[in-house]
């Protein structure tokens, strides 16, 4: 009897011992390779990292590349794949390189081709070491996308919008003639956070930035931002489904010209010209609310790729990592990614945005301004940027109190990431 | 000194035990000592730095407004639901435990959702409610009406999330007090017959005294389910618009995942814990003391 309960004793705990087991590791004089990309499968820049890696593996024969792309909650596994120092080889980390990953990442500054990183990523991607730690694909220059056609059809002029005011004008022309101005969502809420994100910048004084990054919250310039979110709303410039629109919706809808502006990142284009390949598509830079120069917002990469610290073939992953860097492949890649090469031996293909980037960033007029929660928001407060926004746009909450949350939240976690 | 077989046995029926033990003591002691442990600090969830910050955590609850929030909410979700699964689960039950044609087959539909998971309860109704191509706006548009942001309004949102949530384990409640009526004695209805009380009586005097231990079962149990819930809200809302639909437990883990803020997210979760194991064992005394008072 004895013996038969150890059995079932011992049974019963197999599953347990198992599920602690995974496969990995790699044979005996080869070498396998974890690539978690940040990319979704259907994703332009995957596609091309696949194809790279196969030619990698080619010419190196005894090294093999997983090329994983990622799931929805992306962010949150790598969160705890960290916590339980199960990191892959190599891992996406787009604007998060320095902030949230650089304590894991292995510092890139000794590449060969360091020295040719686009300078205009330096303030978000590099520490006052002038240590960074991820190959960027592209250096992301956004500003305010537009359908070209529907401004030209209502006779405005992207280069003509200066001020808030000609950009609120602007909106009012296009909703009396029947088009939403600006489309946003609540579902797919990265688009509402953006408007926060896009305006802040021209709503705080340099002294007000300072102070926020010494971690003072200056809530009279938040209020004014959220308070101009709140008036649109008021002014009916959102779109109606704006509780319900899918990152496809809002493609589709600026692709079509149902819709005139989005805040949105310049990648959304290569999935607007899916649905209508014809589309007239541009960005602009964004009015100050204060009154001060409009600006483009980025200087990050948005596709960025760094590499384990303690990857025991660390030294495979970071020749992977070069091999990426060459001038081809790092122009295929920035190519997908419809953005500016995050190094200057590499060129691109900007196909549709090319007259928006010679009008607004070859010209070199416009100022290029760090995303606002990365520089000037404690890490993790993005969540809390998209959410109070989403209170304001879907009258859950007003500007007053959306700002009273965002600085219990900024307090709270400045104190932490001290 | 020799151990009688007695004991013997009964320490080997003890044994029996052990595999249970250990999956609790490693799913569920574990976690919640380790959660615990985790509340009183301000890691951000994946970072080898942490620092101990006593009861910081447990006293921001206090003062965190959106905390306050998801628990109204988690206790709208609950209560509500439970009030919701008790009325119409006794009401079937009550229904399909007369000799009527088909009541296998009825029975058997409303307890079908139970079988399908939240998640997968949450998506069709998403579609039903949708904005842009759901069922219930294309038939307001039919009619000539406006759509409606059905899930984009917080009030019309929770009652969604309470509805659906009902209507996916009221099943649970009905084949609870199917099982209560069932042992109740038919006697009892005959002799009351006889001494002339009909429908309405009989149901206040024998059946709702006699469904007691049902009650306390079903009420507990749909009161649990309420109190947790999560996989519903994140499919429908995402806890959203703004904050405005989160129950603790959602707000759980956009605190963890999302603020980086595992240490005040654990002691949330902390917090939850003693608010479930509180309202459970206040409601389970009180209504063994009513079962007690009518036996």
């Amino acid at each position: 009897m004895k013996s038969r309960l150890t059995i079932i004793a011992a049974l019963t705990s197999i599953p347990l011992f198992l599920t602690g087991c995974s496969t990995g590791g790699s044979d005996e004089g080869s070498i396998k390779l974890e690539f978690q990309t940040g990319r979704l499968a259907s994703d332009a820049i995957q596609e091309k990292l696949v194809s790279l890696a196969k030619s990698y593996e080619e010419t190196h024969k005894g090294v093999s590349i997983d090329v994983i792309p990622a799931t929805q909650t992306y962010e949150a596994d790598m969160k705890v794949r960290l916590a339980a120092n199960d990191m892959p080889d190599m891992w996406g980390t787009h604007g998060w390189s320095l902030l949230r990953y650089s304590e894991f990442l292995e510092p890139l500054n000794n590449r060969s081709w360091a020295k040719d990183m686009n300078p205009a990523l330096d303030t978000a991607m590099k520490n006052e070491k002038g240590e960074f730690f991820a190959l960027p694909v592209d250096t992301d220059v956004s500003g305010i996308l537009y359908n070209a056609d529907v401004l030209k059809a209502n006779s405005i002029d992207p280069t003509s919008i200066d001020t808030i005011s000609d950009f609120e004008a602007a909106a009012k022309t296009l909703k009396s003639a029947g088009i939403t101005p600006i489309t946003s969502s609540g579902k797919d809420n990265w688009f509402a956070g953006n408007l926060t994100d896009w305006l802040a910048p021209g709503a705080f004084t340099d002294t007000e930035l300072a102070s926020m990054s010494k971690g003072t919250f200056q809530s009279e310039p938040y209020t004014t931002v959220l308070q101009k979110i709140a008036d649109w709303k008021k002014d009916g410039f959102f779109n109606a489904d704006y509780s319900a629109a899918t990152t496809d919706d809002i493609a589709t809808a600026l692709a079509t010209g149902k819709t005139a502006f989005v805040f949105m990142q310049n990648n959304l284009v290569t999935n607007a010209l899916t649905f209508n390949p014809d589309a007239k598509l541009g960005y602009m830079p964004v009015p100050a609310i204060n009154g001060s120069s409009k600006y483009l917002i980025g200087g990050e990469g948005l596709a960025a790729f760094g590499v384990a610290k303690s990857s025991p073939d660390k030294d495979a992953a970071l020749d992977f990592i070069d091999f990426l860097a060459e001038p081809a492949n790092e122009s295929a890649l920035a190519t997908a990614a419809a953005g500016i090469p995050g190094l200057t031996t590499a060129t691109t293909d900007l196909a549709g945005l090319t007259s928006s980037y010679d009008e607004f960033v070859a010209s070199d007029n416009y100022p290029l301004v760090p995303y606002f929660d990365r520089v000037y928001l404690p890490n993790g407060m993005w969540n809390t940027v998209v959410s109070t926004t989403d209170s304001i746009i879907s009258g859950q909450a007003n500007p007053k109190d959306a700002v009273s949350q965002v600085q219990k939240d900024f307090a709270s976690l400045y104190g932490q990431n001290k | 000194m020799a151990t009688s077989p007695r004991t013997q046995k009964s320490w080997r029926i003890n044994l029996l035990y052990l595999p249970a033990i250990i999956l609790f003591a490693i799913f569920t002691v574990y976690p919640l000592i380790n959660g615990a442990n985790l509340s009183l600090t301000n890691w951000n969830g994946y970072s080898a730095d942490r620092s101990f910050v006593g009861l910081d955590n447990y006293l921001r609850l206090f003062t965190d407004e959106v905390f306050r929030t998801s628990l109204i909410n988690t206790f709208i979700y609950g209560f509500g639901s439970t009030l919701i699964q008790q009325i119409l689960g006794l009401a079937l039950a009550v229904a399909l435990d007369r000799a009527l044609r088909g009541r296998n087959v009825a029975r058997a539909i409303i307890y079908l959702p139970v079988l399908v998971s939240p998640v997968v309860m949450g998506t069709m109704y998403y579609l039903l409610f949708n904005f842009n191509n759901g069922a219930f706006n294309d038939i307001v548009v039919a009619l000539g009406g406006e759509r409606i942001a059905w899930l984009g309004d917080s009030g019309s949102a929770i009652a969604i999330i309470v509805t659906v949530n009902s209507l996916q384990f009221v099943g649970v409640s009905m084949i609870i007090y199917l099982a209560g009526l069932q042992s109740i004695p038919g006697e009892l209805y005959e002799a009351s017959t006889l001494d002339g009380a009909t429908g309405w009586k009989q149901f206040r005097a024998i059946t709702v005294p006699m469904l007691q231990p049902a009650f306390a079962t079903s009420i507990v149990l749909n009161l649990i389910g309420g109190l947790k819930l999560f996989d519903i809200i994140k499919v429908l809302t995402g806890g959203g618009p703004g904050y405005s639909t989160n129950s603790v437990s959602t707000l759980i883990g956009q605190t963890y995942f999302e603020n980086q803020s595992a240490g005040y997210a654990s002691a949330m979760g902390i917090a939850l814990f003693f608010i479930i194991a509180v309202f459970t064992l206040l409601l389970n005394t009180a209504l063994n003391r009513r079962r007690l008072d009518l036996s």
